[in-house]
Order: C-alpha cells, then structure tokens, then sequence
C-alpha cells in the first residue's frame, strides 16, 4: 500500500493542539475584564478621596478663627522645601509628620483624626501657605501576598515564574517613588485652583519621576461665603493598582493552569487517538501485502466507539477478502473435484460403449470423445496440483526437510529436461563445487520443471534455454532466461499469483496459471523467493529464484 | 460360482455403469446407495469384494465409516476406494483403514477390472505354492507377480495394488530410471507427478520399516526412479 504524498502532515495531536489556540483568547477578554475593574476601583478612588476632602472642609467651615495664624514668609507650599522628604525605605504606617512645620495646630489635630493611611491630607489657606498636614503618600502595602490556601508547588512557580512574567507585562505599583523636583514638592496648582475658586476639583498627575501616579481632590472651605483655603486630599493609584494586579494575576494564573491541564488532557487523548488510528493502518498495512494476498487478520476492537467500529469493519473487510483469497485460490481445486464425477460417469460410458459391439464408424466418434475426455482429465489434474502442493506443504514436508547438492539436483533435472524437450537446446552453468540447500529435492525438481516449461514455452527463435546457479554470499541464485517477448508491466507483481497467466494464445496444454505459482510456494517453503524480470539485453525474460543455503553448510 | 461384487456408491450413473462393466465381466453385482443400506445388507452377506465411495451424498466420510465396519467383519475382504478426492490426505486415510487399494474415479473401467482380477488372484493364490517363473529376485527382494506380493530378506511387504506394480516395474530392470509415465502405466493409474512421488515415498517407508538400511530406490532427478541393484 502506498501512503498517500505528505502535503501539509500535521497530525491529529497538532491539529488539536491548533484548535486549543482559540482558547488563548481568554487571557485577553480577562485582561479585558481588569480593565475594567480597574476604572471602576479608580472612580471609587476619586470618590472616596472627594469625600474625604469634603469630610475635612466641612470640619473646618466657618471658623475663621482657624486661619488667622500668620505663616512665616517664605514658606509658601509651592517653594517651600517639603519637610517630609522621607527616605526611599519607608515604613509601613505613615512617620509622624515632623513638629516644626505645622502652622496651625488646631488645624492639624483635626485632620489628624481623619487622616487615613496612604492618603495624605492638606490644608492651605488663599495665600497657598500650608496650615496643616498629615498622612503619607506612600504606605500602602503593594506587595502582592501568596494566597497561603494554594499548593506549594503552585506557589512556587506563582513566585518564581508567574510574578516575574507578570511584572514584564503590568505596571507594578510602587513606593520607591520621588514626587519632589529640586528639591520641592509641587503645588498640585490647578486643584488648588479650581478649590480655592468654590469648586470641588479632582485631578491626578504623575510623579516628576514618571513612578507612580497621585490622585488628588481638592474641596473649598467656606467662611461665610468666602472660600478661606482649600482641603487637598491626595493618594496613589497603587493601590488601585496592586488591587488590579492581584485580580490580572489571579485570573491569569487560572486560566493559564486551565489550558495547560486542558493541553495536557487534549494532549493524552490525541496520543491515544493516534496511536489506535497509527495501530489499525499498520495492522490494515501489514494484512495485505505487495501482491494483495491477505497476510494475516485484523483482530477486531472491542472498543465501542467509532474508532472501534472502523477497527471491526475492517477486521471483517479483511475476513471477506481472506475468504474470497481462500475461495479464489481454492477455486481450482473445488472444480475439478466436482467436475471429476460427472467425468467419471462419461468415462465409464464410454468404456462401456467401448466393450459393446458397435459399428467401425462409431469408434471413430469413441475415441474422439475418449481423446477430449483424457485432455480433460489432464486439465482437472492439472488444476489440483498447487492444491495439492500447498497441502503437502502443510503437512508432509514440515518434517522432512534435508540437506542436499543444488547442484546434483539441477543437472539432473537438465538432463532430463534434454530428453524431455529434444527440440529445444538447454545450457547449464554451474557454480562448481557443492551448493548445499535444506529442503525437499523433490520439490525443487519440480520447481525446476515449472520454471523450465515455462521458460521453453515463451522462447522464441533458436537461442537456448539458460538455466545458471550462482552462489552469492549465504544465498544461491537459480537463474532460467529464455529469449522472447518481454513481461507485460502491468502483470508484474502478479505472475507468481495462482490463476494468473499472461498468455494470449491457447495451445494444446491447459494453462491455468499455476506454474509459477507453484514455483513461489516451493521458493517461499525453502525461505527464499522468485523474481521475474526482463533480461538486461531486452531481449528475453529471466527468472531468478533465490534460496538461502543450508547453515549447516560442510 | 461367481464372484460377488458389491458397489457403494451415490452416484447412479457410475453405480449402474460399473455394475454393467463388471457383470459383463461375468461378475454378480450387489449395488448401494448410501451406507445403511449397504451395511445392512453386507453384513448378512460378505461380498467378495468391495469397491467404496468416500463421500456417500450427505454423508461425507460415510466410505471410511463403511470400510471400518466391513473390515471388522471381515479381515481378508478385499475393499478398494474409489472417490473423486485424491488429496494425499484421504488416500493415507483410506489405506490405514485396511483397504487394499485406493483409485480416483479418473481411473479407467479396463484399469479397475485390472485392478479386481489382481485383487482377486492374490487372494486365491496366497496360499498357493509359488511358481519359479513367476518370481522375480533382486538380492533381498523377492517379487511374486502371480501373487502380487514382495518380499525383503523374506519378509513380506505390505503393498497395496498400486505400490506394488510400481516396485515390479523398478525392480524388473535394476539400473534402468523408470520415468513417471512409466510407472503410472504400469500401474494403470493416472496421476500428477507429486501422486508418484508420494506413492514412492510410501513404498520407501514401507521397506524401511522392515529395513532401516534400505535404500535401492533412488530419485533421478528430472528422469524418474531407479532401483539399484544390491547384493544379498
């Protein structure tokens, strides 16, 4: 069987592996889904950061008594050198602001109490001078915890493979940030503005240093109806930022565990797929060979699916084409042996006839008929003798195999061939010396009888029949050549078929096809085998059967 | 009295034919059909002689059924088989039972009534005194043609008709190859070339278990056989 041309070969493991790319659409429409969740969480922020605002203005609304503090000159916020420039290590809770710069202590111990950790609370009056302040920027706690409830071995790859895989794609919040630029913290200006105008104002702005990103909300405080300073609260985004980590990762680490027991799992059942699909071509290959004979059976799957089911049609694909082998090859023999009683009942009818007394005329007819009658029996043993073989094959000769002369054998049967077929002249050329064979003698006279005949049969013109033994290494060659009409292509690898003759015409002897046949059964019982093929010249054919020699060999 | 012949046989056109055959012959023939039929009445009445189909219709091995119930009536009932099978197989079958030959139905009706008469005449000569012309002697071979018998370093071989016209015809002129035609001649049979070779192999085994150091009958290969003449 030839396989069909390797186009594109992917196998049914990669085409599978294919369609589980679709899946990688789940990380994306996740990433989707955080993104989300991060606006959202960002509102809530800034809403949570006006309110805080608003909580504190509306502590200190209409109390002027408040403001009246004179600040220093000079310490505008804007200018001013921040005096809690904390060091890059910073502490989880926020430091206690330093003592010095508070301009108002009233102030300061009132939003002390609503100060929150990671928000930082202003309070400037119109002239941007800061009256108090409390909290810091940077306290929140951004490093993301392991999730203790987790396999072991999941919280070690989380934290030796995922997380740095995470920290390549996502922003990672942090506090090693510097909001100061020469020295100063800079004014959030356009909040302050927009409060100190009788607007709650949020807006968020990045870090001189591009790390982080801070919130902020700034709310008027009213006096009367006179806007006396402004409230500005202000927090990181890291917060937020590590909340939309935490969840990107969560989700992403599940779905990535998904897929890969998924391609795993998929994985498994393509192998195993495979391998049975792989198992029923090479039992299905295996089953018939190059001639089309039927080998050896599929055992049929007792799978129950469909892969099973393909495995026992072809099992019985198989048994039916066996049986019509068997039937075919069998042919011959089942009819001659029913043609033998009808033949039986001419044949005494004629004998009888015979003994009867009859006139001169009628004998002329008897023996015509017991003429036709002898062809026909001919013919019918001729049919039973490849049946015949392969029984003798099976039974007798299994145990009677000896070592004999090649050699002796073939000149023997050459000589003989030579009296049996004066008009034909037959060369023999022998290797010289003994070519010892394990087998039956018999049987490779009787091969040698059909490769000759055969031979002699398809020779043409004067040329001799060349029958040569050649050794070649643990094997000998047994060539016959004769010269004549080349083999026909399309019979080539059915000549040494049962039932299969390429003769056009039909002389006097029956051609049934089983010479050769009967050649390969003989060939392939001493293990060796038979080819035909045209003579190098072009002008004849040569059949070479190759038997091993005997490994007792003297 | 004349001999009495009983055929078995399913097939009527064969059964009537032979019968014809060998009532011409100045036989009495007793036909059947099937082989209750003819047991029942064989065993009431021994024929001298009895010609067995293998396969009686249905009843596919009914021959050797028939010639294991004749031969435990009889032990000198000369039983010949006569079947359409000529599978080495059924022939083996059909002679380890105790028949006394086995022929296909290619056989000729000259070449049957050959094989009868013969039959026939080493029963009646067995207990007979050899006549010298009749006996040929090679070495330790000892052949009675009269009898149909052969005899190894005085041993009697147990040939069947066909064996031993083959033996006769190889020993007749030692040193001469024998071919195929020849031998099936001589035998009245017609057969293929792997029957004879059998049937040599047989004759082979039979003088071999009277003597494992018998080996006067060589393959010429391509020719035929030849028996090799052996000083006693």
């Amino acid at each position: 069987m030839t396989k069909a041309p390797r186009r594109l070969a992917l196998g049914i493991r990669a085409q599978l592996l294919l369609v589980l790319t679709v899946f990688l659409a789940i990380p994306w429409l996740g990433y989707e889904y955080v993104r989300e969740l991060e606006r959202f969480l960002r509102d809530a922020q800034e809403r949570t950061l006006a309110g805080t605002a608003q909580a504190v203005a509306t502590a200190l609304h209409d109390r002027p008594r408040l403001f009246e503090v004179t600040p220093a000159p000079g310490q505008a916020l804007s200018t001013e050198r921040a005096p809690d420039a904390v060091p890059s290590s910073v502490p989880r809770v926020a430091p206690p602001p330093p003592a010095a710069p508070s301009r108002s202590p009233d102030i300061e111990q009132i939003i002390q109490g609503l100060s929150r950790t990671s928000a930082r609370i202003w309070v400037v009056n119109r002239d941007l001078d800061v009256l108090a302040r409390a909290g810091s920027l940077k306290g929140v706690r951004t490093a993301a915890s392991a999730d203790e409830t987790l396999p072991r071995a999941w919280q070690w790859l989380d934290r030796e493979l995922l997380h740095p895989l995470y920290s390549l794609v996502l922003a990672q919040p942090t506090d090693d940030f510097d909001e100061e630029q020469g020295g100063r913290i800079l004014l959030p200006a356009r909040e302050i503005d927009g409060a100190l105008s009788g607007i709650l104002t949020i807006e968020r702005r990045r870090t001189p240093d591009g790390k982080a990103i801070i919130v902020s909300a700034a709310h008027p405080i009213w006096v009367g109806d006179q806007v006396r300073g402004a409230v500005i609260a202000e927090e990181t985004t890291n917060a937020v930022l590590a909340e939309r980590n935490r969840a990107f990762e969560r989700l992403f680490s599940i779905v990535l565990a998904a897929l890969l027991i998924g391609s795993l799992a998929l994985t498994a059942f393509a192998s195993r797929l495979s391998s049975r699909i792989r198992r029923l071509r090479d039992e299905a290959e295996a089953a018939i060979d190059e001639q089309g004979r039927v080998r050896s059976l599929v055992a049929p799957s007792g799978a129950g699916d469909e892969i099973g089911d393909l495995s026992r049609s072809f099992s019985s694909v198989i048994t039916r084409l066996a049986q019509y082998a068997n039937h075919q090859q069998n042919m011959a023999s089942r009819l001659s042996h029913e043609l033998r009683t009808p033949v039986a009942v001419v044949r005494s009818s004629l004998d009888n006839l015979r003994a009867s007394s009859l006139p001169d005329d009628a004998r002329v007819y008897i023996d015509r008929a017991q003429h036709g009658l002898n062809r026909l029996t001919h013919i019918l043993t001729r049919m039973t003798e490849a049946t015949r073989l392969e029984q003798s094959l099976g039974q007798e000769y299994v145990g009677e195999r000896e070592r004999f002369d090649l050699a002796v054998v073939v000149a023997g049967c050459v000589d003989g061939y030579r009296v049996a077929y004066p008009a034909r002249s037959i060369e023999l050329a022998l290797t010289g010396g003994e070519v010892p064979v394990e087998g039956a003698p018999e049987l490779v006279a009787q091969m040698l009888d059909k490769l000759v005949a055969n031979a002699i049969e398809f020779a043409s013109g004067d040329a001799p029949i060349r029958v040569t033994l050649t050794r070649d290494g643990e094997r000998v060659n047994i060539a016959v050549d004769n010269e004549g009409p080349p083999l026909p292509a399309a019979m080539a690898g059915q000549l040494f078929d049962s039932m299969v003759s390429i003769r056009s015409d039909q002389g006097d002897e029956p051609h049934l096809g089983l010479g050769l046949y009967i050649v390969r059964l003989i060939a392939e019982f001493h293990g060796g085998s038979v080819a035909a093929r045209d003579r190098d010249d072009g002008r004849g054919v040569v059949v070479v059967v190759t038997l091993p020699l005997s490994s007792a060999a003297a | 009295m004349s001999r009495r012949i009983a055929i078995v046989e399913d097939e009527p056109a064969i059964r009537a034919n032979y019968a014809d055959a060998l009532k011409r012959l100045g036989y009495e023939v007793a036909t059947y059909a099937d082989r209750k039929s003819a047991l029942a009445a064989l065993s009431t009445r021994l024929p001298d002689l009895a010609l067995i189909d293998i396969g009686l219709a249905d009843d596919i091995d009914g021959g050797f059924a028939l010639c294991r119930e004749l031969r435990a009536l009889s032990a000198g009932l000369p039983i010949i088989f006569l079947s359409a099978r000529d599978s080495d197989f059924d022939i083996v079958a059909g002679l380890r039972l105790g028949a006394d030959d086995y022929v296909t139905k290619d056989v000729s009706l000259p070449h049957l009534t050959a094989r009868i008469a013969a039959l026939f005449r080493r029963g009646d000569l067995l207990s007979a005194p050899p006549s010298v012309e009749d006996v040929i002697e090679r070495g330790p071979l000892r052949v009675d043609v009269k009898r149909l018998t052969a005899y190894w370093t005085g041993q009697r071989v147990d040939l069947t008709l066909t064996e031993f016209w083959m033996v006769h015809t190889l020993a007749k002129y030692p040193g001469h190859v024998k071919d195929r035609n020849a031998l099936m001649r001589d035998a009245n049979i017609v057969v293929d070339d792997s029957t004879i070779t059998s049937h040599i192999k047989r004759i082979r085994r039979k003088f071999l278990s009277v003597d494992p150091a018998f080996d006067c009958i060589a393959t010429v290969y391509g020719m035929g056989y030849r028996w090799n003449a052996k000083e006693a």
